[in-house]
C-alpha cells in the first residue's frame, strides 16, 4: 500500500490550493480527500476531522485539511500557502515538497520512444553526441 | 580562491538592491566578438559594460550547453549535478545512458528559489527545462522539448499563447547539418528573433520580478559559419560570401538586446551572460580508434570502414577503456566488479588512469607538434562526483579538436566531419557583463565562474541561498 501522510493547507487560498492539490494527487493516481470546514461539521468537529484524517491517512489516503479551526494532529505536513501564490503553484510546491519527502514520485515525464529518437537525432545533428 | 570570497574590485552587487534582475543568456557567445580584439560594434551591450562591470566567464568541466546553463543557474558544478553531458550513463552497464533533460537536475535553480519566495519569474529557452516543471510565473522550455505539441510550457496554456501572438515558438534551427548555407543562415536569424520576440511578449504582457531568457542561435551561427568569419580557422577564404555574417548576428541580437532593456528601469540588475565561448574546429581526433590502435580497446571484428562505436561488437573481455565522442571525450575503464564484464582490478584502477592521461596529454598532433591535449579526473575538478561519471575528461588540441568516437579510421586525426559541416568547438570562457542598482560602472573583473551567477542573482534580491549552493557573490 502506498504511504501517505495528512495534508493541512493554510494561509491564503487554502481552499482553492487545497482542491488543486487533491485534483493532482489523483491525476498521478494517488487517492486523496479533500477535508473543509464542511467536513469538519460532518465528522463532529476537530475530533472527528482529527481521527478520520488518520485513518485515511494510514490506509494511503491523502487527506488534505483546509479552513481547519485548529491545527491537526500527528504525522501532519503543514503548509502555509503565501499571499503571491497561485493555488495552482502552491499546490505544485506541496507535490515537490511529498516528492522530496518520498510520499509520491517525482513527475518527470519520460519521453516517448519516438520524442526519445528525435531528441537523440536532434542531438547528434547538433554535433553534441554521435 | 574559495566558493565564498567575493570577487572583482568596487564593481558588484550590494545585498537587496535590486528590485528585479533581467538576465540575458546567448549561447556560445564569444568574449571576442563583443568586448575582446575582434569586438563588434554593440552600441546596447557595450553600453551595459560601460554602465557596469564585464569580464570572462569561466565554463564548467565540460563547456557546454548541458550541464553548463544548470551549473549557472544552480551554483552547483556538474559533479554535484550528476550531469557530465546531454548524454550519461544511467549506471555502469554498457548500453544504459539517460538524456540529461530537466528531470535530471534534482537540486533548485535560481527560478525555484525565488518561486518560492513569491517572486514571479519568468524563464524563456533555458536548456534542461524541459518537462517543465511549475514556478511562480511563466516558463517556456528550449530545444530539449521534443515539440510544441508536447507541453513545453507551463501553465500550458502559456504556450497556445506564446504560439498565438507568435505564429510559433521555434526550440530549434532544423537540420542543421548542411551545405545549404542561405538557409541555415535564413533560419537561424529566424530563430534569434522569434526567442526575443517571445522575451518582449513575456516582458510586456506578465507582471516579473526575475527574467531569464536563453538565446540558442548564436550557437548554432557559430558552428555552421565559425570557417567563414574567422581568419585563423584553417578554411578560411577571404572575401567569401558569408564574411560578414557574424557581425550582422551580433549587431541584429545587439539591438533586440536593446529592446528588452526598454523593459529593465534603474531598479533591475541586469545581466548578459554565455555558458561557453566558442573557437575555431581545426580537427577531430579519433579516440576510440586511438585506443584501439593501442590496445586499450578490442572489437571482434576490424569495420572496413568508419563506423559507429555503438554499433560494433567490443571484446570486453580484453578492453580496458573505451570512450563517447562529442566537443569532448569521456574515457570509461572497464572497471572489475563495476562493469558487467569488467577486467581492470580496482588494484590497477588509478595507476592506468595515471597512465591513460600521461599518455593522452602527450600525443603530437598531425604536425608532431603536440597536441595540447588535457585529460581530467571527475574528482579533481568538481566538489562531489555524483552518478556513474566517466572516469576521464579529455579535451583535445586546447578545445580546437573534436571528440570522434567513431572507429574504422585510418589515421586518428581527420579533418572531415561524418556527420556534417561544423566548424566551432567550444571554448573554457564565456561573457560576463552586468548593469544596474550598486553596480559600479566601468570596471572589468577577473575571476568570474559559471556557479556566482546564482549566488548573485539571490543576493542582489535579497535572498538568501539554498543550502549547498556554492559560487561567489560578484560583490
Amino acid at each position: 500500500m502506498d504511504s501517505a501522510i495528512i495534508i493541512q493547507v493554510t494561509g491564503a487560498q487554502a481552499r482553492d490550493t487545497a482542491y488543486v492539490l487533491v485534483k493532482r494527487l489523483i491525476e498521478r493516481g494517488r487517492k486523496a480527500e479533500l477535508l473543509g470546514p464542511e467536513a469538519a461539521a460532518l465528522l463532529g468537529g476537530a475530533q472527528g476531522l482529527n481521527l478520520t484524517a488518520s485513518v485515511l491517512a494510514r490506509n494511503g489516503v491523502f487527506p488534505v485539511a483546509a479552513e481547519a479551526d485548529a491545527a491537526l494532529e500527528g504525522d501532519v505536513l503543514e503548509c502555509a500557502v503565501e499571499a503571491d501564490d497561485t493555488p495552482d503553484f502552491a499546490a505544485e510546491k506541496i507535490l515537490e515538497a511529498l516528492a522530496e519527502e518520498g510520499l509520491i514520485s517525482s513527475e518527470a515525464p519520460a519521453y516517448s520512444e519516438e520524442e526519445e529518437a528525435e531528441i537523440q537525432r536532434r542531438l547528434a545533428d547538433l554535433g553534441y553526441i554521435e | 580562491m574559495s566558493h565564498t570570497e567575493p570577487v572583482g574590485n568596487a564593481a558588484g552587487v550590494g545585498r537587496g538592491l535590486a528590485e528585479k534582475v533581467l538576465i540575458i543568456g546567448l549561447d556560445c557567445a564569444a568574449p571576442r566578438f563583443i568586448f575582446g580584439p575582434d569586438a563588434f560594434e554593440l552600441p546596447n551591450t557595450q553600453a551595459l559594460m560601460r554602465q557596469g562591470c564585464w569580464g570572462l566567464l569561466e565554463s564548467c568541466h565540460p563547456p557546454i550547453t548541458v550541464p553548463a546553463w544548470a551549473s549557472m543557474f544552480s551554483g552547483r558544478d556538474p559533479g554535484e549535478l550528476g550531469v557530465y553531458g546531454f548524454r550519461n550513463r544511467k549506471d555502469y552497464s554498457y548500453d544504459a545512458m539517460f538524456t540529461a533533460n530537466g528531470a535530471a537536475i534534482k537540486v533548485s535553480r535560481v527560478w525555484d528559489t525565488l518561486s518560492r519566495k513569491g517572486r514571479k519569474t519568468g524563464v524563456l529557452g533555458v536548456p534542461q527545462t524541459y518537462p517543465v516543471k511549475a514556478v511562480n510565473g511563466w516558463l517556456a522550455s528550449g530545444f530539449l522539448a521534443p515539440n510544441t505539441d508536447a507541453q513545453f510550457t507551463y501553465p500550458k496554456e502559456f504556450g497556445q499563447e506564446l504560439i498565438g501572438a507568435l505564429g510559433e515558438y521555434i526550440l530549434d534551427v532544423r537540420d542543421f547539418r548542411t551545405d545549404d548555407k542561405d538557409r541555415l543562415r535564413r533560419d537561424i536569424f529566424a530563430f534569434m528573433h522569434n526567442r526575443f520576440d517571445a522575451a518582449e511578449h513575456l516582458l510586456s504582457n506578465k507582471p516579473w520580478d526575475f527574467f531569464v531568457m536563453v538565446e540558442m542561435a548564436m550557437d548554432r551561427l557559430h558552428h555552421g559559419f565559425w570557417k567563414y568569419c574567422d581568419p585563423e580557422h584553417p578554411k578560411y577564404e577571404p572575401g567569401n560570401r558569408y564574411e560578414d555574417v557574424f557581425r550582422a548576428f551580433y549587431e541584429a541580437a545587439d539591438a533586440r538586446i536593446g529592446r528588452l532593456l526598454e523593459h529593465a528601469d534603474r531598479d533591475t540588475l541586469v545581466m548578459v551572460v554565455s555558458d561557453h565561448g566558442a573557437k575555431a574546429m581545426h580537427g577531430g581526433f579519433c579516440i576510440n580508434q586511438w585506443l584501439i590502435n593501442e590496445g586499450y580497446l578490442v572489437l571482434t571484428e576490424t569495420p572496413d570502414g568508419p563506423k559507429r562505436f555503438e554499433d560494433c561488437q567490443v571484446d570486453w573481455s580484453r578492453t580496458r577503456a573505451w570512450s563517447s565522442g562529442g566537443y569532448y571525450a569521456r574515457v570509461f575503464l572497464n572497471v572489475e566488479g563495476r562493469e558487467p564484464e569488467g577486467i581492470v582490478p580496482a588494484s590497477a584502477y588509478e595507476d592506468l588512469r595515471t597512465e591513460l592521461i600521461e599518455r593522452i596529454e602527450g600525443l603530437a598532433g598531425p604536425d608532431d607538434a603536440p597536441l595540447g591535449n588535457r585529460a581530467h579526473r571527475p574528482s579533481d575538478l568538481y566538489r562531489e562526483v555524483q552518478g556513474a561519471a566517466p572516469d576521464l575528461i579529455v579535451y583535445f588540441g586546447d578545445l580546437h579538436w573534436r571528440s570522434v568516437g567513431m572507429v574504422g579510421f585510418d589515421s586518428v586525426y581527420t579533418f572531415e566531419n561524418d556527420t556534417g559541416p561544423d566548424d566551432a568547438n567550444h571554448d573554457y570562457h564565456g561573457v560576463f557583463i552586468m548593469s544596474g542598482p550598486g553596480v559600479e560602472s566601468r570596471s572589468e573583473l577577473n575571476g568570474l565562474q559559471l556557479m556566482d551567477i546564482a549566488p548573485t542573482v539571490l543576493a542582489a534580491m535579497g535572498v538568501d541561498r539554498p543550502q549547498g549552493m556554492g559560487g561567489k557573490v560578484i560583490a
